[in-house]
């Protein structure tokens, strides 16, 4: 079960890291769970939505693709970093955001922050993957 | 889901971005759960401080 045991790790190529990279990033963890990481998957899926789950029931904003701000458009690649929780926004966030109370501005963060913490795990699982990794 | 995260002050978003933050990074950058463990409380209490001392430091710009 420990993440640092070597030999439960498939033999890395740079299709398995790809491979995995996708799967991180649409799925939160998913790509840590293909390469047998068992634990870091569970945590990166658990840490990722919690925050991703707040920011939306915070009633945070989320950024769309045709943002003509510089700010705004770092917003949406932020946001989009989270997967599945990006496309599925509206699903947790029936009611749509609202930044005009603090809550929804907190929440706007989280949810961008979410995405840019499951960026750093994509690019941990492809570097597993890619068999660059000895942990 | 709203109830739960929908009326968090402040500082209760801070201590829960915080905690779920250093929980992440331990996991990214060390490799046995003691070191992780340790990890984890000690950037969780760095997070806390550095926001509270920024806080202190703005207050007198709020007046």
């Amino acid at each position: 079960m420990d993440d640092t045991v070597r030999t439960e790790t498939a033999k890395g190529s740079p299709t398995m890291g790809i491979a995995a990279a996708i799967a991180g990033w649409l799925i939160p963890g998913l790509g840590h769970l293909i390469l047998r990481r068992w634990t870091k998957a569970a945590v990166y899926f658990l840490c990722v939505g919690a925050l991703a789950c707040a920011g939306l029931a915070m009633r945070g904003g989320v950024f769309g693709s045709g943002a003509e701000d510089l700010f705004d458009r770092l917003g949406f690649f932020a946001d989009l970093g989270s997967g599945i929780f990006y496309f599925l926004a509206h699903q947790f966030q029936p009611a749509g955001p609202d930044v005009a109370h603090a809550t929804g501005d907190y929440g706007t963060r989280l949810f961008a922050a979410a995405g840019m913490l499951n960026l750093l795990t994509v690019l941990e699982a492809y570097d597993i993957g890619h068999g660059g990794e000895s942990k | 889901m709203n109830g739960l995260f929908g009326y968090f002050t402040h500082f209760e978003a801070l201590v829960f971005f915080a905690a779920v933050v250093s929980i992440t990074f331990a996991f990214l950058s060390k490799r046995t759960n003691i070191e992780r463990l340790k990890y984890t409380f000690f950037a969780f209490l760095a997070f806390l401080l550095v926001a509270i001392g920024i806080g202190w430091l703005m207050f007198p710009f709020s007046q």
